[in-house]
């Protein structure tokens, strides 16, 4: 049933401005890709114009080796479960998750049949007779999800559907939809704008920037190796450390540190995850500097240091924490190094 | 204390439910009496004769044919009127509609005109176009019932959620299955609304049944005014009254059932 997805060269434009400018994707029939940027970059109308209730202005989507560019939406296979349920209020949760078994011609008990399996898949089948309209937030969602794995898709179109959750059931949500891959193994293409949520959901995270994915990779490498200063920045990496590759090793006011791996010579800024970077004494480490701000980030603290190749930030876990005017050193670990180009313009 | 409040309140409301109730059913009372009064002379304070003339003078003059006639006259109308005006209410509600406002107005003119001024002017049209009485007459009337059935449609399609119509299409229902399946359930509690007040505007249509109708069409309302402008008539007239009155109250009790049953 899993097939896959290609996006190629998707362009839609609103009064003259390209809000996707290009956009090139592809899902794996039965992976999970989660679609992540910035409110506004046009997450959404990707998806709008897969689901085929939007049309592109260039660019082709297929699935399966199947063109769906000109295609009604309800002829291509791809159900589309959004932030807000829309369970229809006139049918019973059951009669929801039977609806796309009913359009499609099957017979009322048997499409009924076929719903409360799919109701028992997400957990609710002793809700099957209540109305949506007496379900919690959460319910709704699963009531959603189920309706959505009825109509058999093709590819499933997630559009930050667990956004609006408390963050407990939320996390119920995610194992939801680990437990729905193991059992229905669905294409998803996941729009989010929640950096975890497409970490924990997805086998490949793509960035979209300025209308275009400027990185799609597995959500550690994402974050350990960002395409581009724009990449790192967006997924919260603060570290940036101006310089030039000179034969395999990274030259800058903090001085020549070994890189991992092979980069072209030439200027490159040098980005190493806050969470990577090791506080040491002020003898040790590849910089030292003072710290001028330590903040609580939850179970941990961010600790912010002025070395000479300007501001350094470390994450430490709970314990001891330097204080403001401390004179510390910083393990920049070697594996954790990466260079990335410039920042034009 | 705590439950003295709602008892209270429980007390209060009876009152109130009187008043409402009087307001509506007070003009009624003399027609009620009327219609059960064979002889009531002018001092008596309640009829002196009680009997069952006027209904069959009200029959014996052609009440139940009238009757039938306003049901279907009221229901082609609003057979009219209501897609009619839910088409023009979605596209106001959710479309971009060119020349807005001068389409909102054109809608709503017919509020705004005396439907007399009007429809003299028609029947030499109709007349000359050889147009057949009673069409014209259907056609006038729903075009005078559409200023009630765009407003109503159109704040019902304000606050419709075409999210919905979408989420179907994605789940494999053609244009035909979202609109018998999601659009018509979602919308019915308003279009009954919008048609119950489309058939009113057939059901209690004079003037453009006078003129424009040729007369052709004995209508309900006709009847009454045939009956009441002689004297000596005030059973019938009574009667036949009632009988106009009874219809609407029903389809208000099954208008207000549904829209109850669309907000659970």
């Amino acid at each position: 049933m899993s097939t896959d997805l290609v996006l190629d060269g998707l362009v839609r434009r609103f009064g003259g401005a390209a809000v996707l400018d290009g956009v090139d994707l592809t899902v794996p029939a039965g992976g999970v890709v989660a679609l992540l940027g910035p409110s506004g970059t046009g997450k959404s109308t990707v998806l709008r114009l897969v689901a085929g209730l939007d049309t592109p202005d260039a660019g082709r989507v297929r699935a399966g080796g199947r063109d769906l560019t000109g295609l009604a939406p309800e002829r291509r296979g791809t159900a589309l479960v959004g932030q807000r349920p829309r369970l229809f209020p006139h049918l019973s949760v059951l009669d929801n998750v039977a609806f796309p078994l009913a359009v499609a011609g099957r017979r009322r008990r048997a499409a009924r049949a076929e719903a409360a399996g799919h109701l028992d898949l997400v957990g609710l089948a002793d809700l099957a007779g209540r109305r949506p309209a007496t379900l919690s937030g959460g319910q709704e969602q699963r009531v959603a999800l189920a309706r959505a794995l009825a109509a058999a898709p093709a590819v499933l179109l997630l559009d930050e559907p667990f956004s609006a959750l408390d963050p407990g059931v939320r996390e119920g949500m995610h194992r939801l939809l680990a437990d729905l891959r193991g059992a229905v193994s669905p294409t998803v293409l996941l729009v989010t704008h929640d950096r975890q949520e497409a970490a924990a959901v997805a086998d490949t995270v793509a960035v979209l920037l300025d209308g275009r994915i400027a990185q799609a990779a597995p959500a550690g490498e994402l974050h350990t190796r960002p395409a581009s200063l724009a990449v790192s920045r967006f997924l919260g990496g603060v570290n940036e450390v101006p310089g030039a590759v000179e034969r395999g090793a990274h030259v800058s006011a903090l001085g020549r540190l070994a890189l991992p791996c092979a980069s072209p010579d030439g200027p490159g800024v040098l980005v190493v995850r806050q969470e990577a970077v090791a506080l040491t004494g002020p003898a040790d480490g590849d910089a030292t500097g003072t710290v001028t701000r330590v903040t609580p980030r939850g179970a941990r603290w961010r600790v912010e240091v002025t070395t000479p190749a300007g501001p350094l930030s470390a994450e430490t876990g709970p314990g001891r924490t330097p204080a403001p005017g401390d004179a510390v050193g910083l393990v920049l670990p070697p594996d954790q190094r990466w260079v990335v180009p410039q920042a034009t313009g | 204390m705590t439950r003295a409040a709602p008892a209270w309140r429980r007390a209060a409301v009876a009152p109130r439910v009187a008043l409402a109730l009087a307001w509506l059913a007070v003009p009624l009372v003399p027609l009620l009496l009327w219609a059960a009064a064979d002889r009531w002379p002018f001092p008596a304070v309640l009829p002196t004769d009680w009997g069952l003339t006027g209904w069959r003078q009200a029959a014996g003059q052609g009440a139940g044919g009238a009757l039938g006639r306003s049901v279907l006259l009221g229901l082609a109308v609003a057979a009219l009127a209501t897609p009619a005006g839910a088409m023009a209410g979605r596209a106001l509600a959710l479309h971009r509609v060119p020349a807005r406002r001068l389409v909102e107005a054109l809608l709503l003119a017919p509020v705004a005109v005396p439907p007399f001024a009007v429809v003299m002017g028609l029947t030499t049209l109709t007349l000359r176009a050889g147009v057949p009485g009673t069409v014209a007459l259907v056609l006038v009337l729903s075009v005078s019932a559409l200023p009630y059935t765009v407003f109503v449609m159109r704040s019902a399609y304000a606050g419709y959620d075409v999210g919905f119509e979408e989420e179907a299409r994605t789940l494999g229902a053609g244009p035909r299955a979202v609109l018998l399946r999601v659009h018509l359930p979602l919308a019915a509690p308003a279009l009954a609304t919008a048609a119950f007040l489309a058939f009113l505007v057939g059901w209690s249509d004079y003037v453009v049944t006078l003129v424009v109708g040729g007369g052709q069409l004995v209508t309900l309302p006709m009847l009454v005014g045939a009956l009441s402008s002689a004297t000596g008539n005030d059973a019938v007239v009574a009667a036949v009254s009632l009988t106009a009155v009874v219809p609407p109250l029903l389809l208000l009790a099954a208008t207000a059932l549904l829209a109850r049953r669309g907000a659970r």
